[in-house]
């Protein structure tokens, strides 16, 4: 009987055999698949089982877990001054955005730069613990900045500060703006069902759009910085080169294209300086007129309108449009006409752009044509102080010539010193005002886009509310006081 | 006769290797006192209390079955016992483990007023059956004789059940008919195979799968000569004469019973196995087992085939394609499952006319009964979860899988231990039913070959069964995994079936007995 045992022996060892290659089969190489099945509850149930790291700014906490005691979530989310500052941290609920979904990975510690790092840990089964993530903001600032945006109109403001040489943003402001800790994991269905309402927001004011970066409102009289820049980069003008501010009549309706006043640089003729300071629609509208639909897409490109990019991974600002061409209502595309054209030149039409968008361009400006490429987060540190991540201050784009940039200086510093807003004087802001028509019955879009300080410059800003009146009066104290308070 | 066996003992003398088996058991030990030692450390930084009371209780039973084993059966294959007791610790300690969450639960749900349906994993219980399992694996090994000192007053052998071949049999089919009696029979999480005995629930399965192994091997011993008796002879293979066809349609017919009754496929599997697999043993003969899987295969073909057998059906193809099962499936009447997730027309309508439970009033609705994959799923996704190296002791969340300690403990496993603690479980089985297949051969008597070959298969099949049935290897049924299970009856009979081999191979292994010389020339004659 011994070779049917032996037989029967092999056979069981072959039953064996098939459970070890199912148990690797499905351990090994479905492992994943099973972790990730759109049925594995584990997957959501986790993301509260573990503290996050925490969100800091200047050193300031700002979003930390904590312990709630109960069994689910095990940990909740705290943010301070949740109006303030969830333009750029986001929210948190399982779900995520801004730098909460960016630096996901890190703050959960689920990122191959921690767990690679932390392999002894895994290895004994510790939980690598979420690293920390200072932003670039500064907390003061951005603080001040929410509360003038919030008291200056009950509609929809922002703001956006860069610091021109590295592209750190120090503001990024918006009013309206919600409280993340309503809707983080310990408010449970209730936040679940907040986050819901606030995202199916359809008026005018959708608190989850912030409106420092993503939304854009039309620039108006500050878009002449880049038709400027254009002008005497691809034109051959410079800021001396006399120009045309008489009444402009448009080629295809046979109407006109008003000035804000007619006296003075806008009275018939004057340097491009003058024509800049005192925002001569004309004169502008003529250049856009000279140089084409086209041209005037391509030199905005380089500032970074016309395309999605990346601030933080994941992150996309709002694209800013300078439209060849758009969608008509009845759904066919229409080519920018002539008067298109002329209206683009005065950012108008068209043309749309995000407070950072603006505060990009005046960077370009102040930074001898260079833009920094924009960050919020400046580094991520893990528990044990190690840094895994810090920002790396690298060229966005060459927009306009060092020289074009000089010239542009000056004309920024004349709109102060003699121009349009020179309620602004000693302030140690310079810039660009706007006055954008949104439509009718609609409040302008007042700007204010410029540098500080007033000379060697290290901040680019733009500021936009909603509002009746002018840029100057409308946006340019809310710049003047946000700067001081950055400059500190 | 120049067996393999006789081989063996011919060039291997048998030695004690009662040190060797102290270390392994001390090893195990360490292997269990290690996982108690690691459930606390990685919940609150402490060694936890349950390691002296559970990991101390196991020592103690565990040395003491090492001396009974030591003094009375010093031949005894040195593997047996310490295997057992690391599957019995690791078992213990992930019982342990989960509850501490399910207890928890618990106290949850009775501080919110309300009672838990589902019962719980329960360390104590299961440390007191480990105390009463190893308590009779003592008993056991006391108490059976050598086989060759037959002539001893009170003499209790494993071969002494050969002489009751009938009546185990009859013992046998009486344990497997208890749980469809009315009044002592249970049902428990939809399975018929309890009952309930002064307040204690017993599988009496577990102990029938023992008897039927005496039965059959006291059986085929007696009839091996007539049933390898060739008939027709069929291309290559040669048929047994008709006549001899007859226990095997028994058997056959039993098995599908088994199935009809209690509808669990896996223990009709089981059964039928083992009963092919010692019919081999014992005849030599390919063709019984080539009959074997014939009948088997009718009998599932029958059974997928009748309406009132959906419950084969749904395991199958819940088996085939879980997902449409996940959040509802219902069984109806003719056998077929039909999903009702939340996907389903039939689940929004009953949704919309205000069903807290929209799965379960569709499947109303259609008059069949509701059946979900969402343990088998829930499992596969623990095992995700623990992926090649596991969470850890105490660090997964295994406890979300359904019966995570009894039927699906081996997924509760491959959640914390992973993939590397699952391969040295399968290892620590294949090394129990390696070592019993070598006592089988080993044995010097044709019953306990069967007898030792049977028990050793029976382990492998059911291992096979239940472990791939959690992994989806095959089609899924509750039986419990020897050793790892909470559960009584299942440790008491394991343990019955380890003091069985150990006794055994104490008596295979150990040398001859010496020729008294004093009479000259005498030889002496195999006392077989």
């Amino acid at each position: 009987m011994d070779k049917p045992i032996r037989r029967v022996a092999i056979f069981g060892m072959l039953l064996f055999f098939g459970l070890m290659v199912q148990v690797n089969y499905v351990q090994g190489s479905q492992a994943e698949k099973l972790r990730t099945d759109s049925a594995n509850t584990r997957q959501y149930l986790n993301v509260f089982n573990n503290p996050r790291g925490q969100i800091t700014a200047s050193g300031e906490v700002l979003a930390s877990s904590y312990p709630t005691g109960k069994d689910n979530p095990k940990y909740g989310r705290k943010y301070v001054d949740g109006m303030v500052f969830s333009p750029v941290t986001g929210y948190f609920n399982g779900g995520a955005s801004k730098v909460e979904l960016a630096y996901n990975a890190l703050l959960s510690g689920t990122d191959k730069r921690i767990t690679h790092q932390r392999w002894f840990d895994m290895f004994i089964g510790k939980k690598p613990e979420g690293a920390n993530v200072e932003l670039s903001i500064d907390p003061a600032a951005q603080r001040l900045a929410y509360r003038l945006l919030k008291n200056n109109t009950s509609r929809r403001a922002g703001a956006a500060v860069i610091d021109v040489k590295t592209g750190a943003v120090k503001v990024l402001s918006s009013s309206s703006s919600y409280d993340p800790n309503d809707v983080a994991p310990q408010t449970g269905e209730q936040g679940a069902k907040k986050l819901q309402q606030l995202d199916g927001m359809r008026g005018v004011i959708q608190p989850l759009i912030d409106n420092g970066m993503s939304q854009t409102f039309p620039p108006g009289s500050s878009f002449k910085t880049v038709v400027a820049a254009m002008a005497m980069d691809d034109l051959g003008m410079s800021s001396s080169t006399p120009v045309n501010t008489g009444p402009l009549i448009l080629p295809e309706s046979g109407k006109s294209l008003p000035n804000s006043h007619d006296s003075g640089s806008c009275g018939g003729t004057a340097p491009m300086l003058g024509a800049f300071a005192e925002s001569c629609n004309t004169a502008f509208g003529r250049i856009a007129l000279d140089a084409g639909i086209q041209k005037l897409h391509d030199e905005s490109s380089k500032f970074g309108f016309n395309r999605k990019w990346n601030i933080e991974p994941m992150l996309k600002p709002a694209e800013s449009d300078v439209p060849i061409s758009f969608v008509g209502a009845d759904g066919n595309k229409v080519d920018t006409g002539k008067d298109g054209t002329a209206r683009s030149g005065i950012g108008q039409e068209n043309v749309r752009a995000t407070p950072l968008q603006m505060a990009m361009v005046a960077a370009a400006v102040a930074n001898k044509g260079k833009i920094m490429q924009p960050y919020l987060v400046q580094k991520v540190t893990t528990k044990d102080q190690s840094t895994v991540y810090q920002a790396d201050p690298k060229l966005f784009s060459q927009a306009m010539k060092s020289g074009t940039a000089d010239q542009l200086e000056d004309m920024m510093r004349a709109v102060v010193n003699e121009g349009t807003a020179k309620n602004l004087i000693g302030q140690g802001i310079a810039g660009k005002t706007g006055t954008a028509e949104q439509g009718a019955g609609i409040p302008n879009a007042r700007w204010f886009v410029g540098f500080s300080p007033m000379n060697n410059p290290r901040y680019a800003f733009a500021v936009v509310t909603e509002g009746t009146g002018d840029g100057a009066s409308g946006a340019g104290p809310l710049a003047a006081q946000i700067l001081a308070q950055v400059r500190k | 006769m120049n067996s393999l066996g006789d081989q063996i003992r011919a060039y291997l003398p048998y030695q004690r290797r009662n040190a060797a088996s102290l270390a392994l058991l001390a090893f195990a030990m360490v292997l269990t006192l290690s996982a108690f030692a690691e459930v606390g450390l990685a919940r609150d930084g402490n060694i936890p209390s349950g390691l002296f009371v559970y990991g101390g209780g196991l020592v103690v039973l565990a040395m003491a079955a090492y001396v009974v084993q030591a003094k009375f059966a010093p031949y005894a294959d040195p593997l047996l016992l310490p295997l057992a007791v690391a599957l019995n610790g690791l078992g213990l300690a992930m019982i342990y483990r989960l509850d501490l969450d399910t207890s928890r639960d618990h106290k949850v749900a009775e501080m919110a007023g309300k009672k838990l349906i589902s019962d719980e994993a329960n360390a104590g219980g299961q440390l007191m059956w480990t105390f009463v399992g190893i308590a009779l694996f003592v008993t056991a090994v006391l108490i059976m004789r050598d086989t060759d000192r037959p002539d001893a007053k009170f003499s209790f052998t494993p071969k002494t059940a050969q002489r009751y071949t009938y009546i185990i049999g009859l013992g046998a089919i009486i344990l497997l008919l208890l749980p469809i009696v009315p009044g002592i029979g249970a049902s428990i999480n939809g399975a018929r195979v309890w009952i309930r005995v002064a307040g204690f629930s017993v599988q009496p399965g577990e102990f029938a799968k023992l008897l039927l192994v005496v039965f059959f091997a006291g059986y085929l011993v007696n009839k091996r000569q007539a049933m390898s008796l060739i008939g027709k002879k069929v291309g290559p293979i040669s048929l047994p004469r008709a006549r001899d066809l007859g226990p095997i349609l028994v058997i056959w017919f039993f098995s599908l019973g088994v199935l009809f009754m209690q509808k669990d496929l896996g223990t009709a599997l089981l059964y039928f196995g083992l009963f092919i697999s010692m019919l081999y043993i014992a005849t030599q003969r390919v063709s019984w087992v080539v009959i074997g899987l014939g009948l088997l295969a009718v009998g599932v073909f029958v059974a997928t085939q009748l309406p009132f057998m959906g419950h084969v059906n749904q395991r199958i193809d819940i088996w085939q394609n879980p997902k449409p099962y996940f959040d509802g499936g219902c069984l109806l009447d003719s056998g077929k499952v039909v999903p009702v997730n939340p996907d389903t027309d039939l689940y929004k309508q009953a949704k919309a006319a205000g069903s807290s439970y929209p799965g379960f009033t569709a499947c109303d609705k259609l008059g069949g009964e509701y059946s979900d994959s969402a343990q088998l799923m829930k499992g596969m996704f623990a095992l995700g979860e623990g992926g090649v190296l596991g969470t850890g002791l105490g660090q997964g969340e295994p406890w979300r899988t359904p019966l995570s300690f009894s039927d699906f403990i081996f997924d509760s496993m491959g959640e914390e231990l992973g993939l590397t603690g699952l391969m040295a479980i399968l290892l620590v089985y294949a090394l129990i039913v390696q070592r019993g297949m070598k006592t089988a051969v080993a044995a010097r008597d044709p019953f306990l070959k069967l007898f030792a070959g049977g028990v050793s298969f029976v382990v492998a099949l059911q291992v096979f069964v239940i472990v791939g049935g959690v992994t989806k290897l095959i089609p899924l049924t509750g039986l419990t995994t020897p050793f790892l299970s909470q559960g009584g009856s299942s440790l008491m009979a394991n343990w019955i079936l380890i003091a069985i081999l150990v006794r055994m191979s104490h008596d295979a292994r150990k040398p001859a007995p010496q020729a008294i010389q004093d009479e000259g020339m005498t030889q002496i004659v195999s006392t077989r």
